[in-house]
């Protein structure tokens, strides 16, 4: 093998590629936008959801508010309920009509005013979200109402309300603020970082291999004099680069645009400060390397295989499926790296960068994933390389 | 020169199962002569041309390109040739320029050797007009004058063309036939395949009839006058395949 020949076909892969407007696309401009529009459009969303739900009158109908006058009362001038009128509460609640209803038991106040206990029913249907959070405010209520009693009686009594809370819970987060920030990130990067490295790399493969077959390209390539293992190893270093440059064109876009909404939070008093260690970034671009390998390599042979354009964008869609699954194992709480995960592909590599973007490193893991995924890679570059060689694959009629 | 020793190559298709596309095929082409392969569409013609560019192997036999043989030194022998056929396009993105420079690169040349040989090749041909412009924004015509100085950017000695005439236009077809010629007078050696007989009648020094991968007659067109007893090439090419074939 010549490397010359290699830096030939690689870079003229390389100047092909980059005047391809889908690759282009899908290496660079997906990457940059797809995270500030996913990440602000959704927490805007959530904002402008919480603040129509807070502002939201919420009709609900009162059986025996003759037993409550007071706390009848004081529903009628609460701005988030509307008191109506129904003879079927249980019908109103299933038409949406009203979010919950409420009964008092006989003589509820008197009750209480008595120093006795009396009970009070929130009819609501927790399948409906509307009527879980009129619930939940209903339960505010309430618990607001008990506590002026409870406050009140001890009063009487002339007792501290301190007496009511012998024990007193201080709960600390000692998390440093890094890993806060680090874990909302530890869950999704991985698991995004992975995918843009497949689609990234998509349309290169597929342009390299079955698209030169369907253009007529690939035979004037192969009566050129440059061998099989140069041909391959110049269109797997082009669609590698490409896979690697959408990589980090995707942590970059993430992490800043994760910067720009953790700062927010910290606006709401949450206390998550987004920064990470720059040797997590280096470890996690050092364990990409060989995944992007792997999953070059195996985007090549199965593009390789077909035909034509579309014969490999229909092989290349099931296996986008067989890497999100695995690598969604970021997301899952309490999945944690084993011996045995370790050598697992795509799930090993996932499950490694949620850690080293936490800032936990275990050196022996990194390395060993690191060796697992480079030996895995390999065998899919050999498989890759053999495929090129096979008059079948390249000439299936 | 080229010469092939009993080349064979069978193909398995799952639903036709054995086809036998070159069967026991001896030919020899000589420097400085064009030699014609005639045939009709899928009489091997191709399949041929492919196994002398190394670009599938034989199942048995081998042949010799300049003296490289193609199963042993597939990359001398492609370095020795210059290719064309239908199968062999360009790549829509690149210009005019960068895919000749590209081939001339892969082939070994130095940069201002590159230069050179293919400012020599766009004036040949009449092409420096379009020399910056995008594969895809040419016609057709001129895609075919790319192609062929892609084929001989190297200068190679020998010339392997399939059909290098098919589905261009008058003009551009005598651009083709003249360049078969130059090289004829350059001494190299051409092989060339077509169905069009007046072309293989006006051109070719040897022919050679092939039909089912096999090659039914060999010659110069007095010989091959001769031993069938008739005039034209195409009423020759008839009785020839007729003889075998069922119409």
């Amino acid at each position: 093998m010549n490397f010359n020949t290699i830096k030939i076909i690689y870079l003229k892969e390389m100047k092909d590629m980059l005047r391809d407007r889908r690759t282009l696309v899908s290496m660079i401009l997906i990457p940059i936008l797809l995270f500030p529009v996913l990440m602000f459009g959704m927490s805007s969303l959530m904002v402008k959801m919480t603040k129509q739900a807070a502002e939201r009158v919420n009709p609900i109908v009162v059986l025996g508010g003759d037993n409550a006058p007071f706390l009848f009362s004081q529903l009628q001038v609460d701005k988030s309920f509307e008191i109506v009128q129904e003879s079927d509460y249980r019908a109103a609640l299933k038409d949406k009509r009203i979010t919950a209803a409420l009964e008092f038991s006989r003589d509820f106040e008197k009750k209480i005013a008595a120093g006795d206990s009396a009970q009070v029913e929130i009819y609501y249907d927790a399948a409906e979200i509307r009527s879980e959070m009129a619930s939940g405010k209903l339960d505010n209520l309430f618990k607001a109402y008990q506590d002026s009693v409870v406050t009140e009686r001890l009063k009487i009594k002339n007792v501290d309300r301190s007496m009511l809370h012998p024990v007193k819970v201080d709960k600390e987060n000692l998390a440093p603020k890094e890993k806060m920030g680090g874990f909302f990130l530890a869950m999704f990067l991985p698991y995004m970082i992975m995918i843009m490295a497949l689609t990234g790399a998509m349309y290169p493969a597929i342009d390299l291999t079955a698209g030169e077959k369907e253009r007529g390209t690939l035979e004037t390539l192969l009566v050129s004099p440059a061998s099989r293992g140069e041909i391959t190893s110049g269109k797997f270093l082009a669609v590698f680069t490409a896979s690697l440059i959408t990589s980090i064109v995707s942590t970059g876009s993430m992490v800043i645009t994760a910067s720009g909404s953790f700062a927010r939070f910290e606006e709401m008093g949450r206390g998550a400060v987004f920064s990470i260690n720059p040797l997590s970034i280096l470890i996690l671009f050092l364990l990409m390397i060989p995944y992007c390998c792997l999953a070059s390599s195996v985007l090549l042979s199965l593009s390789l295989f077909a035909k034509s354009y579309k014969e490999a964008q229909s092989y290349l869609s099931p296996l986008l499926i067989v890497i999100i699954l695995p690598a969604m194992v970021s997301f899952l709480p309490g999945f944690e790296l084993s011996p045995k995960l370790a050598f697992i592909p795509i799930i090993n590599t996932s499950l490694v960068l949620k850690e080293v973007l936490l800032g936990t490193y275990h050196w022996g893991f990194i390395g060993l994933i690191f060796l697992s995924t480079t030996i895995y890679a390999s065998i899919a570059i050999f498989i890759t390389r053999r495929l090129f060689e096979k008059e079948q694959v390249l000439f299936r009629t | 020169m080229i010469k092939t020793i009993n080349l064979s190559k069978t193909f398995l298709d799952k639903k036709r199962g054995e086809i036998k596309a070159v069967v026991n095929v001896s030919l020899e082409c000589q420097p400085g002569k064009i030699f014609g392969l005639l045939g009709l569409n899928g009489a091997g013609k191709t399949t041929l041309m492919r196994l002398l560019s190394t670009v599938l192997k034989p199942t048995s036999g081998t042949a010799k390109i300049n003296g490289f043989d193609i199963l042993t030194q597939p990359e001398k022998v492609r370095s020795n040739i210059g290719f064309l056929s239908s199968d062999t396009a360009l790549y829509p993105r690149l210009s005019a320029q960068e895919t000749v420079a590209y081939f001339a690169r892969l082939n070994g040349l130095e940069e201002d050797s590159i230069q050179k040989r293919s400012d020599e090749l766009f004036r040949l041909f009449n092409m420096e007009s379009f020399r910056d412009r995008r594969i895809d924004k040419l016609s057709s015509g001129m895609k075919q004058k790319v192609s062929l100085a892609r084929t001989i950017i190297h200068d190679p000695q020998i010339l392997i063309l399939d059909e290098p005439t098919l589905g261009l236009d008058v003009i551009t077809s005598r651009n083709i036939i003249q360049f078969i010629r130059k090289a004829k007078d350059e001494n190299k050696c051409v092989l060339f395949s077509t169905h069009i007989m007046y072309e293989a009648e006006k051109l070719c020094d040897e022919i050679a009839v092939i039909h089912q991968g096999k090659i039914l007659a060999v010659g110069t067109l007095e010989k091959l006058r001769d031993s069938v007893g008739l005039k034209n090439l195409d009423e020759i090419f008839v009785k020839l395949v007729g003889e075998v074939h069922e119409f």
